[in-house]
């Protein structure tokens, strides 16, 4: 009787064992919704992650608002307003913003998660085959290019200020990170030369790999996106002649054309015939539509067939520099705001989960207007009036019979409004902005204060230090 | 093991063996740790955690004494007796009392640990879906703030103070042995809701909470935060059955309205505004205007028209044709709940059980926010053969909550004091509600909106216990705690966020813990000098959460409201995440001569939220106990009759941080046509337990007749390798990395005392509690952790405010000053400088209640209060900047405002083209200290005649008052805390704390009740 008492016993002490050691295995849980590095083991992995970095380029603190609606409110004078409750915009717009702002904060973050993707594609490229490599690479490097294209304009003084030696714009970060080292991640501003360098260096070896087209695709980077990059770029440089040539391989060669009226350009669903780069968004891949996106911010709160905020209104004294007859005059319309009153509003954004021109063939043909304007040169066979023609006739407004330089800028004005375009020319010609001098230390965003604090390197723009 | 069988049976060999099992003669709850003596011999045993004994006695030996403290020393004879069951009255059970320590039970007074209980006396029929807040003020030590006035949300619970800064820092939740789910499962972009809501309060027999390391320690991992042990209602053997039915109605309204401009107010405001404007513009030559009247009639028209005429939307505003008082659109005009709890329980020495069924409603005294709970308990317990015993404590219950938008957003009812008084609710050339208000109005999302999630919670447990030996037994638990979710929102196409389009969105989830533990109890027989029991096993929790969301858009009506009315399809996705805890504890605790006391506890904890080589950690802890009242020098004191001596120190750890945190993670991206990967997270194979070291040192103590006893705490907690979401540079292409990196401490003072001041026919008892916390963070290597206006800041307690430093007005120019960075004032917000400016933590909580009865009569007032606190008013931007945030009403505190070169006064200009003083600052700081009257109740026993008549046991009636009455200089509802709750971060809601948005402030409600038994 006794012994068998602690038969039971035995029993479960060894349940109980064995329990333990099956659990123990039960430890390793895979993650559900992600994946480790590790697993990217394959060419279409390499790719993926590419297109991660075009869904990171949508983001609203990238092309999906802020690259285009932040110069417009920072640069502003008489232009746009920001009416929202949001303070951090209205701090742009007052030109008030501070070394803790939120946005500045949100734009660098997200472009350097872009940046860090394309830099793990150019990381990965063994995983290629040879047939697609090159052009894989041409697509990282044009990725790279152009966020940092917006990084040098928002937190760097212009190229045109000189210096540029010596004036700092941001980090450049050229490798993935795959672990956290301080003595190798924590990296100091690098100078707009530099910058600048890596720009054309990318987007010239990318123009030199990237195909003519996708046949399945509309959003992505062309040889053709990488040419007109590269010619915005020049402009920005003043190396007017390169920027025309660059403008016109684009012209003859892209294929593209002007949307038929001015209004085809814009609100389509998969960009238009003139969109060289354009972010894509749908319904469910796309900007945001609440609190953020640049339609949640243009559209007017009492828009159709759906609501914006109605935040950012157009000032009334744009209609005056447009012709009785243009028809970008009559794209400005009449809505309310959520944070209450009636203004006028853009409909260049006015319809949700559209694509967003990035560049468009109109820029283009005014690039090589200005630029052979400029050089006094007619690379590609057109005078400066007849690319200006060509942009102001598809918006039925009047010929001009003659042009300069500082007309063609006008018409970059006319035809680029809200488009993220103003503030960056008129820096690059050292026109004033408003009562401000076009290099005037709140026309660029500070170095997010929470990047300093964790990285001592980096230094703060002028103005900023409080 | 054996091998000590076998000595242990040699040493008693000649003997004979007497077995039975002490109660408690008032309730039969059993009583552990009875010392049962042979008379006149030294010979004897103790009971067990069944109250159970077994003691081998002289075959001389005729009479047992049982002596057990608090309750009348008994003597049994025991000639020809083998099995004696013993029934003890009790004297004074304060001392007596039987805590629930974590796999198993204690008598309070061997305990040393720092455990405190909270009887359901105190739980019942609380107007609140969830038992926490009925524990508020109530335990020392155990501060719990509740968001705002609206039902079913989220509550911040610290326990002894915040001990994490990116991990949880709420307690581990058991429920009869059973590791709940606690974290909010509801809709991110809302307020996170509190599953603890599931439990029906009144099922709840005691909780106890365990405060130190010696308590906590035996839930190792976990147990950093404190853990709280809810044990719910058993049925007793060798009654009849009793059947109870709790039935109580209750109407609350809102304890403060916070008193915003009427609409005569609100204009002389504007106009004034015009004049200060225009001056200014005059002074400054903005616009170039030839006089200064010049200028103040053109500010003057233009505000009339932009503000004045268009918002008043024809009305006469300058008559006060409309006066409308938003602020009370928020509130129903009564928020009604009922309550309705029917149980029965009843047993014999076979079989046990208790039950129960429950519903609840409870309106938020907002609009359209409602809780309703309904569902059954069944504990049952089953005596198959005197060693093996087998039950289930199975709970179901289905719960719904009504839900407005976070208090951020525009739809919000909160933010309708923002509307003007001039604007009419109803648009007089519509008839229909006004849509041509400042912001969109958000009664149109009252009207429109719907969002609704119910949770179908079940909790089973079902355990089998052997007793091998009667000093050996074994028990076995499997449980599982099923949380199966469901929400569906909409928001109608003209509400504030429909879009013109309308909005829909359906989540459902289906989150389960499985848990099982495994453990034998040994309590050998040593003699009548030692006491030992010990607590060996294992537990193993595997949690599995996964979720299905679908988004969608383009609604043709608001008549269907469901998903399917969405032609449009904007998100889908689905979620499943998992984590696992093993575990293997050990806990002894020893007591010599019934005065010396000694515990030890050892847990190690797998998990499977660190990395391989990290996964294990060992938490140990060890505690000494003096019961200084059985030495001879104090025995037979008549003043002291009770004095214990306790410390302890031990290691606790806390994994409450997300899963998969240690590896780096790429996530899914959706650009159109081309499925991708983004880089996410950065990992970190090193991270591991963030530790938190606990010293405690305790007195307790009973005098006069025990009619005063108490306890006085003394602890001192250090966290250590915080798992802290620490900032790297985001030009790595990430924002942060999770590092065990930092040190904080919490360091405090606890005293509790209860008294029975008057006994006899009237009864006057008092308790009293009170807690000093003092939170500090002692290292953060140069790390900014940052939430809102809040930051955790190296040297300062956790979640001080750090904004510029607010001086006043300018009495010359009527404008804000700010401090610059040298301590100069400065109307230049630009130069003003950041730094520590106030402090949301409280420096003392507490509670503090008095019980009269009189016959039948009972009354009795319990107060709460925290002092030292301070709350920031993010609203104070916009509704008492004086128009310098927007045109939004304001508060009356504008009234007192600056007018006149020479004023001297707190409130700068009235501007709206010229702002100053809205922006952040320690303007909008205020003292969040309270002292509140919680409860009043008065109550009524059935006389014993009454009860014969009607065929009943028992009968009460009673009425009560909730928060009837508040001291506090806060502008509005002192509990308020918007962001934190708001948030899905556990920084933000350590760091954050204090904050008032729009809050909805908590009810005043009076309930009326009725108990009857059968």
């Amino acid at each position: 009787m006794k012994r068998n008492r602690h038969i039971p016993l035995r029993f479960v002490i060894s349940l109980l064992l064995l329990t333990a050691a099956a659990c123990n295995s039960k430890l390793d849980v895979k993650p559900g919704q992600h994946i480790t590095p590790d697993e990217i083991r394959t060419a279409a992995d390499v790719k993926a992650v590419l297109f991660g970095a075009y869904k990171s380029m949508q983001d609203f603190n990238a092309f999906g608002e802020r690259y285009i609606l932040i110069p417009d409110l920072l640069g502003s004078a008489g232009q746009v307003s920001f009416v929202g409750t949001f303070t951090e915009y209205r701090d742009i717009f007052n030109k008030a913003q501070v070394a803790q702002s939120l946005i500045a904060q949100g734009i660098w973050q997200r472009s350097y998660v872009t940046i860090n993707g394309a830099n793990v594609v150019l990381s990965k490229l063994d995983l290629l085959d040879a047939a697609e490599k090159d052009a894989v690479e041409g697509e990282a490097r044009f990725v790279r290019a152009l966020t940092y294209y917006e990084l040098v304009n928002l937190f760097g003084q212009p190229y045109s200020a000189g210096n540029i030696g010596v004036n700092e714009a941001v980090p450049l970060v050229l490798e993935p990170t795959t672990v956290y080292d301080p003595e190798k991640d924590n990296k100091p501003r690098a100078t707009v030369d530099a910058v600048y360098k890596q720009i054309v260096s990318d987007l010239t070896a990318a123009a030199a790999t990237l195909p003519a087209s996708y046949s399945d695709n509309n959003g992505r980077a062309t040889k053709y996106a990488a040419q007109a990059l590269l010619s915005k770029v020049y402009m920005a440089q003043a190396r007017y002649t390169e920027a025309a040539t660059a403008a016109t391989e684009v012209i003859s060669e892209g294929g593209f054309s002007l949307a038929a009226t001015f209004d085809k350009a814009f609100n389509n669903v998969s960009g238009s015939t003139e969109d060289i780069f354009a972010m894509l968004q749908t319904d469910q891949s796309n900007g945001g539509s609440a609190n953020s996106g640049l339609t949640t911010m243009y559209a007017a709160y009492n828009a159709t067939p759906m609501a914006g905020r109605g935040d950012v209104r157009v000032d009334t004294n744009l209609y005056k520099i447009y012709g009785e007859h243009d028809d970008r005059r009559a794209f400005i319309y009449e809505g309310t705001g959520i944070a209450g009153g009636i203004g006028e509003y853009s409909r260049k954004w006015k319809d949700f989960y559209r694509a967003i021109p990035v560049i468009r063939l109109a820029d283009i043909y005014l690039i090589r207007a200005e630029a052979n304007a400029r050089a006094g040169a007619t690379i590609g066979g057109k005078t400066p009036l007849e690319d200006v023609n060509t942009v102001r006739v598809r918006a039925h407004a009047a010929a001009l019979a003659t042009v300069t330089a500082e007309q063609v800028v006008e018409e970059r004005f006319r035809e680029l409004a809200f488009e993220g375009d103003w503030l960056w020319t008129r820096k690059r010609l050292k026109m004033n902005i408003g009562t401000r001098s076009y290099n005037d230390p709140k026309m660029v965003l500070p170095v997010p204060q929470r990047e300093r604090d964790v990285n001592e390197l980096l230094s703060q723009n002028p103005g900023y230090d409080n | 093991m054996g091998m000590l069988l076998c000595m242990l049976q040699l040493g008693y060999a000649q003997q004979r063996t007497v077995m039975g099992r002490v109660t408690d003669a008032t309730d039969g709850a059993v009583l552990p740790g009875v010392t049962v003596k042979v008379k006149g011999t030294t010979a004897g045993a103790f009971t067990n955690a069944d109250g159970a004994f077994v003691v081998s006695v002289p075959s001389s030996a005729q009479t047992l004494v049982f002596t057990f403290l608090g309750y009348t020393d008994q003597e049994v004879d025991i000639a020809g007796r083998q099995e004696i069951n013993v029934r003890l009255s009790a004297g004074n059970k304060i001392l007596s009392e039987v805590m629930v320590v974590g796999y198993g039970t204690q008598a309070k007074r061997d305990l040393t640990g720092a455990i405190a209980k909270v009887s359901s006396g105190e739980i019942e029929n609380f107007p609140a879906p969830s038992f926490e807040s009925a524990i508020q003020g109530k335990a020392a030590g155990v501060v719990i703030e509740s968001g705002s006035g609206k039902v079913g949300q989220g509550l911040k619970v610290r326990i002894r103070g915040t001990s994490s800064i990116s991990a949880s820092s709420q307690p581990l939740y058991v429920i009869d042995g059973l590791p709940v789910q606690t974290a909010s499962v509801s809709d991110v972009n809302n307020e996170i809701t509190n599953p603890v809501a599931d439990i029906n309060p009144n099922d709840i027999a005691s909780i106890e909470v365990l405060k130190d390391a010696a308590a906590a320690a035996i839930y190792g991992a976990r147990a950093a935060n404190g853990v709280v042990l809810i044990t719910t209602r058993k049925g007793k053997a060798g009654q009849k059955t009793v059947i109870s039915l709790d039935l109580n109605s209750s109407w609350g309204k809102p304890t403060k309205k916070r008193g915003f401009l009427n609409a005569k107010q609100y204009v002389d405001l504007v106009e004034e505004a015009a004049v200060n404007d225009g001056r200014i513009d005059f002074a400054n030559g903005y616009n170039g205007f030839g006089t200064e009247q010049e200028a103040i009639d053109v500010y003057k028209a233009y505000y009339e028209s932009a503000i004045l005429d268009r918002y008043a939307i024809g009305t006469d505003w300058r008559n006060q044709e409309v006066n409308t008082n938003w602020e009370d659109a928020i509130y129903r005009s009564v928020a009604r709940g009922n309550q309705l709890n029917l149980s029965a329980s009843d047993g014999n020495e076979k079989t046990r059980f208790f039950a129960s069924g429950f519903y609840n409603a409870q309106d938020a005294i907002v609009i359209n926010n409602k809780f309703t709970r309904y569902g059954g308990r069944l504990n049952l317990e089953h005596s198959a053969t005197d060693k093996l015993s087998i039950g289930l404590n199975l709970s179901i219950a289905r719960s719904q909550l009504d839900r407005v938008t976070q208090d951020n957003n525009y739809s919000t009812p909160g933010q309708l004091v923002a509307q003007l008084p001039i604007s009419p609710v109803i648009d007089p050339a519509t008839g229909k509600l006004n849509k041509r208000t400042l912001y969109a109005n958000s009664l149109l999302d009252a009207a429109l909106n719907s969002d609704k999630q119910t949770t179908f919670r079940s909790l089973g447990n079902a355990y089998a216990n052997y007793n091998f030996l009667p000093w050996l037994s074994f028990r076995t638990e499997f449980g599982a705690d099923v949380l199966s979710f469901y929400q569906e929102r909409f928001i109608g196409k003209d509400a504030t966020d429909g879009g013109g389009v309308g909005f829909g969105e359906s989540a459902s989830a289906q989150n389960v813990s499985f848990n099982t533990n495994n453990y034998f109890t040994v309590s050998p027989l040593l003699g009548a000098q030692h006491k030992l029991s010990a607590v060996i096993g294992m537990s193993y929790l595997q949690n599995d959460a996964k979720e299905v969301i679908a988004q969608g858009r383009e609604y043709p009506s608001d008549a269907i409201k469901n998903l399917t009315g969405a032609t449009s399809i904007t998100f889908a996705g689905s979620v499943n995440n998992r984590y696992d805890f093993i575990s293997y504890f050990l806990r002894a605790n020893y007591s010599f001569n019934d005065r010396y006391l000694a515990g030890l506890s050892v847990r190690t904890d797998g998990s499977s939220r660190f990395g391989p080589d990290k996964r294990y950690g060992t938490f140990p802890a060890a505690s000494l106990g003096w019961i200084l009242s059985e030495e001879g020098f104090l025995k037979g004191s008549s003043v002291l009759n009770f004095l214990k001596l306790r410390a302890s120190y031990g290691l606790t750890g806390n994994a409450e941080i997300g899963e998969y945190e240690y590896l780096s993670l790429y996530g899914i991206s959706n650009y159109p046509s081309l499925p991708g990967f983004v880089p996410t997270q950065l990992g970190n194979p090193d991270l591991h337990w963030e530790k938190t070291a606990q010293a405690d040192v305790g007195i307790e103590f009973g005098i006069l007749a025990n009619r005063l006893s108490g306890e006085v705490d003394y602890y001192n907690k250090r966290t250590t390798d915080l798992l802290l979401n620490v900032n790297i540079p985001s030009s790595t292409g990430f924002d942060v990395i999770t590092r065990n990196l930092g040190k904080l401490r919490n360091q405090g003072l606890e005293l509790t005392l209860n008294s029975v001041n008057i006994d006899g026919a009237f009864r006057w008892t008092t308790s009293f509690n009170i807690a000093f916390n003092k939170n500090r963070i002692t290292d953060l290597r140069g790390q900014i952790i940052e939430s809102g206006q809040q930051r955790a800041v190296e040297g300062e307690a956790i979640g001080v405010f750090y904004l510029p430093k607010y001086l006043g007005v300018d009495p010359a120019t009527g404008d804000a000053q700010y401090m610059d960075k040298d301590g100069k004032p400065t109307s230049n917000y630009a130069q003003a400088v950041r730094t520590v400016v106030g402090n949301a933590n409280p420096d003392y909580t507490g509670g503090f209640a008095n019980n009269f009865s009189y016959k039948g009569v009972d009354l009795s007032a319990f107060f709460t209060f925290v002092q030292g606190n301070e709350i920031y008013n993010r609203a104070g931007a916009y509704q008492s900047s004086g128009f310098s945030g927007g045109f939004d009403n304001q508060t009356t505190e504008v009234l007192r405002r600056w007018q006149k070169p020479g004023d001297i006064t707190d409130v700068p200009r009235i501007s709206i083209s010229y702002p100053t003083g809205q922006r952040a600052s320690s303007r909008w700081i205020y003292d969040g200290s309270y002292i509140r009257l919680k409860m009043l109740t008065v109550g009524y026993t059935l006389p014993k005649q009454v009860l014969s008549v009607l065929k009943i046991n028992s009968g009460r009636l009673y009425l009560s008052g909730y928060n009837l009455w508040t001291k506090t200089d806060y502008i509005s509802d002192p509990e308020v805390n918007t962001t934190p709750l708001g948030s899905s971060s556990e920084t933000d809601r350590n760091v954050a704390g204090g904050t008032d948005f729009y809050t909805i402030p908590q009810a005043r409600t009076f309930v009326v009740g009725l108990n009857v038994k059968f």
